[in-house]
């Protein structure tokens, strides 16, 4: 137990490994036994995480070791949980039992290796949310895509090994050319940590800095996934099972936000700073372009993947502003995304097991005959809608809110832009709900939706409910969730030397003289006090 | 002649594989050798009691840290490196072979009396700096392998590709010998370090006559090596000769030649600066060109065993690239990089034989659905084929990652993007195994054959698949043991680089 004490981390990343080892193991007769074991095993992983976190919120829990030097680079093996990665940590210690829970029945063949790989998934996404060195959160980086692969390619949909070949090899491509630049900056300062790291680009020529900056950016861009390098998304959400779908959009994506909070800003913040510009248009595409095309989809399932990206585009959006609500208000909608993408995506695969379908044409009338399954749909479309009292219009609001107020010249012009997405956003999942849910019911025999005379049973209910609940709980009480990333997040932006105006909103007290002496401060300092209500929501 | 304890201690790592090699075709003078399980077993046996005592011998060396050495033969840490390299590959191969020719129906003795020389000369091609060893270690395990690769004689195709690699080989021989020939007419000494201080001191280094002879020589080290453009004979040779053998070729040629072309170029060359560098950036060049070339072909390809040829031609050009970072940790990370890819490519045609695809049946349509039928095979060809691409926590990105390091750090970032592009276009191609084993199904018609045969039964080929796995992964997690226990110290002490 002294070892446990000292070492949770380490056992949070890497027990899911042994026990999903040791689900592959078990031979395929077994696979009923291997799941309920899975799913345990990661019930108690979540019990545990939150146990430990939680009581730990004050000071981050930090592992640090000397591994190993291999030719000349000293890697560390290096765990943290804190303010900026606590909540992505539960989140996927949360979703993963809660997937497993919720796609019980999908798979009908090799259920004892999916449910392993998906262990193994959960050590890989966990290991790259708390690694602080930059070689370690490589290997988990790379070494994630192996059990999605093979997620994807063995039990997704006709198209699933393009699409895993797709996921694959875009991701690869992006964090090979990554690893170059990893290379050449460890080269400089002689390691991976990331501190070292950092004060070792700082002196490089500013044109190498912006390199650097832009061989992390496109690798975590990847992930995010940011316009124009999002198309690998639509195929690998589509074509992969529910439960791959979920893990995609619930953790993996969050990692490319949290790879440029944790690592790219941090380490390059004048190159960062230079670029917000670009990652702001980009943003800015994305949500106008993910709602767009989202809303011509005739496929459900894609349309959600769509909607995914437009909501990652507002993730990058807040990070590019620059600003601590801005930033406070990215890693919300990580976290909002995570819980109403997810839910969304485990809906939508409720109503496939049923119907053998996801064409919206196919379906009509499903709330007569899913009552309460239409109440979960109704309640997970309008948080993803961005209602007030929902989480999402607090994540988007915090977002539009710093970029307005960005003191970036272009601030403006794009949060009214980003605006119109979340306009787009209630008419795309709207019009889809309608075509759903409300008119008469499609009688046609081929459609499969006759298939639909069995409404949520307790399992289902059981898996959407703490969902729903999280959702309300961000929209009235985000504090919780973002109370703990405020300091570490505006310790970031100092040392980003972002001007002290855009620290403004959160801080007024502190911050009010020093906004005085710059003039565009001050007209940033006016605009802030219509934000007044929202700043004071977060403390 | 009476020979010191110290020089028996050289020639005994060479002299037991030479001597199974002359005892094996007694036995195999036996009618009854294709049909006797004794007599097999007997001449297996004798195999890998030649190999293992062989190896046994230069872990002892290894232990002591003692470098003896027989005239021009140095048996030092490199070259105990070398032989222990060479025997794995060899008992891997012979284990593998137990099992392949059963299936292929053709057991002949004389196949692993050649594979014993073919090591023999392996061992003494890589412990040498002396040009007529040297010549003399390179005819005596090419002459082997060009018959071993046609062993199988029943069937055309395999003299097809014997005949070509001899011929091939024989033109990459003749250069050689003529690189030496010049060497050795302006310098007057066939001893290839001495011969260099002498060219310098006589300032002939940049002399025409001198570049031609160091680029033959160059030339009949990557012949071997099978860099672009002296690659075409692999693909063809591999396709033709049994698995084992065509693993056994991929690993120890490339392998030998690499730590001999790294004696020779930067080691014995060393004093002629100006000759390294220009070989240096001819290999800068060609290991570019074999990246391209390899990593392209490879795509297309739809047969296995043609597919791991272009890999293997891949990998030439990732080894390649450490000398043109030309560091001493460069060096490190090749034989690194030779460590694991034995592991890797002798696992891979292993799974050739332990999958029982037998002749010509080695398209990927005949892996298909195996990886569910024989889940163990499963997972190491996934441990392989990640490996290979350099996917990490596997042995091969640690390979990788060793020689792109130095390369970045030395300034060659460029071509370091080209050799991480190089590997994302690799990861198609072996992924393409992995779709073909687990994410397609068997066709009908495969499914209705497979049910006519009888089982496959390759116990020792597994056997040797397994331990190529567990080899991976120890890459992948014990890396430090490895790169400072075992490469590190055979340059440290074998070259003197890396003080």
């Amino acid at each position: 137990m002294t070892w446990l004490n000292s070492h949770p981390l380490t056992f949070l990343v890497f027990a899911p490994t042994l026990l999903g080892l040791l689900l592959m193991l078990l031979p395929q007769t077994l696979g009923r036994l291997a799941r309920m074991l899975g799913f345990m095993g990661a019930l108690a992983f979540f019990a545990l995480s939150l146990s430990w976190l939680l009581g730990h919120t004050g000071s981050p829990i930090v592992e640090r070791a000397p591994w190993f030097t291999l030719v000349g680079l000293p890697v560390d093996y290096a765990l943290a949980v804190d303010g900026l990665n606590f909540w992505l940590v539960i989140l996927t210690t949360f979703l993963v039992p809660l997937t497993m829970l919720g796609t019980w029945d999908s798979l009908k063949d090799r259920i004892g290796t999916f449910a392993g790989l998906f262990l193994l998934l959960e050590t890989g996404m966990l290991g790259a949310l708390m690694a602080q060195d930059l070689f370690f959160f490589y290997l988990f980086w790379e070494a994630m895509l192996i059990p999605m692969y093979f997620m994807i390619g063995v039990w997704g949909g006709d198209e699933r090994r393009y699409a895993a070949n797709k996921f694959f090899l875009y991701t690869l491509g992006g964090s090979l050319l990554w690893l170059v630049a990893l290379l050449y900056l460890a080269n400089k300062a002689g390691g991976f940590n990331p501190a070292l790291m950092g004060q070792a680009a700082s002196a490089l020529p500013f044109g190498v800095q912006c390199w650097l900056f832009v061989a992390f950016a496109v690798a975590f861009a990847i992930k995010v996934p940011l316009f124009p390098l999002h198309t690998w998304l639509p195929d690998a959400h589509v074509q992969a099972p529910t439960a791959g779908s979920v893990i995609l959009a619930g953790v993996l994506l969050k990692l490319g936000g949290y790879g440029f909070l944790r690592f790219a800003i941090p380490m390059f913040p004048s190159a960062a700073m230079h670029y917000a510009k670009p990652i702001a248009i980009l943003s800015v595409i994305a949500i106008v372009y993910g709602a767009l095309v989202a809303m011509v989809q005739r496929d459900i399932k894609k349309l959600v993947a769509y909607s995914s990206v437009s909501h990652m585009g507002f993730v990058m959006l807040g990070l590019a502003s620059f600003t601590v609500i801005g930033t406070q208000g990215a890693i919300l909608q990580m976290l909002n995304h995570g819980i109403s993408t997810g839910a969304l995506f485990l809906l939508v695969g409720m109503i496939y097991d049923r119907a053998h379908t996801r064409q919206i044409a196919d379906f009509g009338g499903v709330a007569v005959k899913m009552p309460v399954f239409t109440g979960f749909f109704l309640v997970v479309t309008l948080s993803s809608i961005g209602l007030p009292l929902t989480n999402g219009f607090v994540g988007e609001f915090w977002i539009l809110n710093g970029t307005f107020l960005s003191g970036f010249p272009w601030g403006r012009l794009y949060a009214c832009l980003a605006t119109s997405g979340v306009l787009l956003g209630a008419v795309y999942m709207l019009w889809m709900f309608k075509r759903v849910f409300w008119g008469p019911e499609n009688k046609d025999e081929h459609s499969g939706t006759h298939h639909l005379h069995s409404d949520l049973n307790a399992r289902e209910v059981a898996v959407l409910l703490p969902l729903v609940v999280l959702i309300i709980w961000m929209g009235i009480h985000p504090k919780t969730f973002v109370a703990i990333s405020e300091a570490p997040v505006t310790a970031l932006l100092a040392e980003a030397k972002a001007p002290a105006v855009r620290t403004f909103v959160l801080k007024p007290a502190v911050h009010e003289p020093a906004a005085h002496e710059a003039p565009a401060g001050h007209e940033a300092a006016h605009e802030a006090h219509a934000a007044q209500p929202a700043a004071h929501e977060v403390h | 002649m009476s020979l010191t304890p110290s020089q028996w201690a050289a020639l005994l790592p060479l002299i037991f594989p030479a001597l199974g090699a002359c005892l094996i075709p007694l036995m195999a003078l036996d009618k009854d050798q294709a049909t006797s399980k004794a007599i097999r077993g007997v001449m297996y046996g004798t195999a890998l009691l030649a190999v293992g005592a062989s190896f046994w011998y230069l872990t002892d060396l290894w232990t002591t840290g003692a470098q003896p050495s027989f005239y021009q033969l140095r048996m030092d840490r490199l070259a105990q490196f070398t032989g222990i390299f060479v025997g794995v590959a060899a008992a891997m191969t012979i284990l593998q072979s137990w099992d392949h020719f059963h299936q292929e129906g053709w057991v002949k003795g004389e196949t692993l009396s050649l594979l014993l020389f073919s090591v023999t000369g392996m061992m003494l091609f890589a412990s040498t700096t002396n040009f007529v060893t040297l010549f003399l270690g390179l005819e005596l395990f090419s002459l082997p392998l060009y018959a071993m690769v046609g062993t199988v004689r029943a069937r055309s195709e395999s003299a097809e590709g014997g005949m070509k690699y001899f011929l091939t080989g024989a033109v990459a021989s003749s250069c050689f010998l003529m690189g030496g020939v010049l060497i050795y007419g302006l310098s007057g000494t066939f001893e290839l370090s001495a011969a260099a201080l002498t060219l310098q001191h006589n300032g002939l280094a940049l002399d025409p006559l001198v570049l031609a002879g160091a680029a033959l020589l160059l030339l009949g080290f990557l012949f071997k090596v099978s860099a672009v453009p002296f690659h075409q004979w692999t693909p063809d040779a591999y396709e033709a000769s049994p698995h084992p053998i065509a693993g056994f070729m991929s690993v120890a040629t490339k392998g030998v030649a690499i730590i001999a072309l790294m004696r020779v170029f930067p080691g014995s060359f060393a004093p002629l600066g100006a000759v390294g560098v220009k070989m240096q950036s001819v290999l800068a060049l060609l290991a570019l060109a074999t990246l391209v070339v390899g990593n392209l072909t490879a795509l297309v390809q739809t047969n296995v065993k043609r597919m791991l040829a272009y890999s293997s031609i891949s990998h030439a050009g990732y080894l390649l690239l450490g000398f043109v970072a030309g560091t001493p940790a460069a060096y490190n990370g090749m034989l690194y990089y030779l460590v694991i890819y034995l592991a890797m490519n002798m696992g891979a045609f292993g799974l050739l034989t332990a999958f029982g695809l037998v002749g010509e049946k080695t398209t990927f349509d005949d892996l298909r659905g195996l990886g569910w039928k024989r889940p163990a095979m499963g997972i190491c060809a996934a441990i392989f084929m990640l490996s290979l691409a350099g996917i990490p926590p596997f042995g091969g990105f640690y390979g990788k990652y060793m020689i792109f390091k130095e390369l970045v750090g030395t300034g060659h970032v460029g071509m370091a993007i080209v050799g991480v592009i190089a590997s994302l276009v690799s990861a198609y191609y072996y992924l393409r195994f992995l779709v073909a084993l687990f994410l397609q199904s068997p066709s009908a018609e495969a499914e209705r054959l497979a049910s006519d045969r009888p089982l496959v039964h390759a116990p020792l080929a597994g056997a040797t698949v397994l331990v190529a796995a567990l080899i991976v992964l120890a890459g992948g997690f014990l890396q430090t043991f490895l790169a400072d226990g075992f490469t590190r110290r055979a340059l440290v002490d074998g070259l003197g680089l890396l003080r």
